[in-house]
């Protein structure tokens, strides 16, 4: 009856005393360098810094296109100063870079830069190339993409969706990034990676064979403090710092992200960040981003603002992994808490049920320890809701399909 | 008491859920495995699979991606992914968004089509993309047959959106139609619209059309492009439109009922007028 749980005033205390992080950055670098330009009769302020040692000065905004096959929103953002478009050879099943290269066709060739990236075959349960990863097909798939953009070279090739430090060191792609560079398809060598981050920018510095690194990047993130401080180490070794994911879900209905401004000046505090290439879709979120350079300081009101949906409890599992391994009988805490959102969240007991038995747990769950040792990172009690959601188990199906 | 009421108050309402709920099984196919467990993810972990590409399907109100892997003998896997979206509307959206109007199209499904090493195909609220790697000579064979089996098991297939029959004929480029979910054009107000692609006399231009909810909703987009563009003010009434949009062009527009429908990149006025007037005609007699 001695039971301690974490009540929510306790929560939003210690989670505040957590986030007391969340501003204190160095200052600003003074190595960013202010421009005021006129375009369509109008004066915008643009902020620039350099990216790493690539040496290409950029606006702290670019453009993630990833959202977007509309031309002449890309053209707009090229015509207000944005530098860098960032695409993939995914997106789109290929037609994002078709566009790009529509728009870019008939511009000079430095009057632009363009970012694409190539995957190959993965696990993606372990984050680890498979089968059909070869030098081979990563050089093919860049050919393809330059023939798409319409040009003999990119500017930055990123090796996609990177999530463990084994795969940033792959030596399939790393001989490939070595032949495009030899032949001019590519002129900086990059990595992208939107999960287990800290761990890849780490490894991306210490292989030296990076140029750039392309990183999600957010004040949501639970472990934004490792991000942060994984970037300033692979910064200081020369290495340009791309963030992504600032907004993340922000145009998103409803909005994952109240305040856009506010969460894109939060990445842009970090001297470390040289630039961010958020998506959008529509001429108003344009002007939007672009009108963040205006003045790059977070206001007080602006900090309260990300302060408090920063430390909002969320009712379900954040997928933050943590608890991995902490539990002494194994049991795979980020599928039941899956489980437990599909109950609660989707409303859908047949779906939740279909997993619970495809996890194949014991007999008994979670009624066996005298205590729970899982520390959940946002203060779930875990063997609670286990406990609670395991018992579809034993329901039979007939009256859940 | 009250704790008992609430508990079975919450059985009941989670069980009428439940009986919505509709799932379907991987096939077993002779001669391969499936290697590992099905894997799921939902919105929140969808960049873990997809990175980036992720946003566009958040676009199209994606709700879960299951993942089945499969071996042979010889070690050759496939791969098969079934997206699921709220409504098969969303799905047509995200499968025209990465159609390939170049490819083999092939009866499954909806619609389907294969390049080597992978085939797409759409079928009710699904998007499927089964790929593979090292079957050689045996691609085409092997991801069609998994398609078909697949398809079997995802229930009704449906059919492409009814709207899609009102784009005139002449001078359609084949599989170029699109839904595109958000923001149309660039501007929020507009929502959402279907498009397809034309060529004719050498002239490369686009179609649209704008389903409204009613005529209210209709004016209202009517009158908000008026002012982002800063139109010439007048009544907004049904009928036809050449609006001077700073960003495209001259943009072609008529407004009846509760659909707005336009041409883009196209300058000559008598060419303009005419697919205007089929537009017209066509979606008149839906």
């Amino acid at each position: 009856m001695n039971k301690k749980l974490i009540g929510r005033r306790d929560f939003m205390k210690s989670s505040l005393a957590g986030f007391g992080g969340l501003f204190f950055l160095p200052p600003l670098d003074m190595k960013q360098e202010v421009r005021v330009v006129e375009t369509k009769g109008k004066e915008k302020k643009l902020v620039y810094r350099t990216l790493g040692k690539t040496g290409l000065k950029l606006p702290v905004i670019n453009m993630g296109v990833m959202l977007t096959d509309n031309p002449n929103l890309i053209r707009a953002a090229l015509d207000s100063g944005i530098l860098l478009l960032d695409t993939a050879h995914g997106y789109m099943g290929g037609r994002n870079e078709e566009v790009i290269g529509s728009v870019i066709k008939g511009r000079p060739r430095d009057s632009y830069y363009i970012a694409s990236k190539v995957s190959l075959p993965q696990d993606r349960t372990k984050g680890l190339f498979t089968e059909g990863a070869t030098t081979e097909e990563f050089l093919r798939r860049l050919d393809l993409s330059l023939k798409r953009l319409g040009i003999d070279h990119v500017d930055i090739l990123h090796l996609h969706g990177v999530s463990r430090k084994e795969s940033v060191v792959f030596e399939p792609a790393l001989k490939a990034f070595e032949k495009a560079k030899k032949d001019g398809k590519i002129r900086f060598v990059g990595i992208s990676t939107h999960s287990n981050e800290p761990e890849v920018i780490h490894a991306a510095t210490d292989s030296k064979a990076y140029d750039v690194i392309l990183t999600s990047y957010n004040f949501k993130q639970k472990h934004y403090a490792e991000v942060r401080n994984a970037i300033a180490r692979a910064s200081q070794a020369g290495i340009g710092i791309i963030g992504m994911k600032a907004i993340r879900g922000a145009f998103q209905q409803p909005p994952t992200i109240k305040n856009i401004k506010a969460s894109l000046k939060w990445i842009l505090q970090d001297p470390n960040v040289h630039t961010i290439i958020p998506g959008f879709t529509t001429f108003e979120h344009l002007e939007t981003d672009l009108s963040v350079m205006e003045d790059l300081i977070l206001t007080e009101p602006e900090k309260l603002e990300l302060q408090k949906e920063a430390s909002i409890l969320g009712l379900y599992c954040q997928g933050c992994r943590q608890c991995l391994g902490q539990c002494p009988e194994k049991l795979p805490i980020p599928d039941l808490m899956r489980a437990y959102m599909y109950t609660y969240g989707y409303r859908n007991l047949a779906l939740a049920q279909d997993l619970i038995v495809s996890l194949n747990l014991p007999s008994r769950v979670c009624e066996d320890c005298s205590s729970c040792p899982v520390k959940c990172s946002i203060g779930f009690n875990v063997s609670k809701k286990i406990r609670d959601v395991a018992r579809l188990k034993n329901v039979p199906s007939d009256f859940l399909v | 008491m009250k704790t008992i009421c609430l508990g079975v108050g919450m059985f009941i309402f989670l069980m009428g859920a439940a009986l919505e709920a509709k799932d379907f099984a991987f096939p077993e196919m002779a001669g391969w495995k499936q290697s590992g467990e099905i894997q799921t993810f939902i919105p929140k972990i969808l960049y873990e699979y997809i990175n980036g590409a992720a946003d566009l399907y958040f676009a199209y109100d994606f709700q879960e991606l299951k993942v089945a892997e499969y071996q042979n003998e010889k070690k050759v896997s496939v791969t098969v992914d079934v997206y699921r979206h709220r409504t098969p509307l969303y799905a047509f959206g995200i499968y025209s968004q990465e159609r390939l109007p170049e490819a083999n199209f092939l009866d499954i499904g909806i619609q389907g089509y294969y390049e080597k090493g992978f085939l797409n195909f759409l079928t009710g609220p699904y998007y499927v993309k089964i790929s593979t790697v090292n079957t050689g000579a045996e691609d085409r064979e092997v991801l069609v047959a998994f398609a078909k089996k697949m398809a079997e098991n995802l229930g009704t297939k449906g059919s492409f959106p009814s709207i899609l029959s009102a784009f005139p004929a002449e001078g359609k480029q084949k599989h170029s139609e699109k839904f595109i979910a958000i923001n149309f054009l660039g501007y929020s107000f507009l929502h959402s619209s279907f498009t397809a692609d034309y060529e004719l006399q050498g002239k490369k231009f686009k179609l649209f059309v704008i389903e409204g909810k009613n005529k209210n909703e209709c004016r209202d987009m009517i009158e908000k492009y008026l002012q982002t563009i800063k139109g010439p003010r007048k009544d907004t009434t049904e009928g036809r439109y050449t609006l001077s949009d700073p960003h495209h062009g001259e943009v072609g527009l008529h407004w009846k009922g509760r659909y707005i429908w336009g041409i883009l990149n196209l300058n000559e006025a008598s060419l303009r007028l005419k697919y205007l007037k089929l537009f017209e005609d066509r979606i008149t007699k839906k």
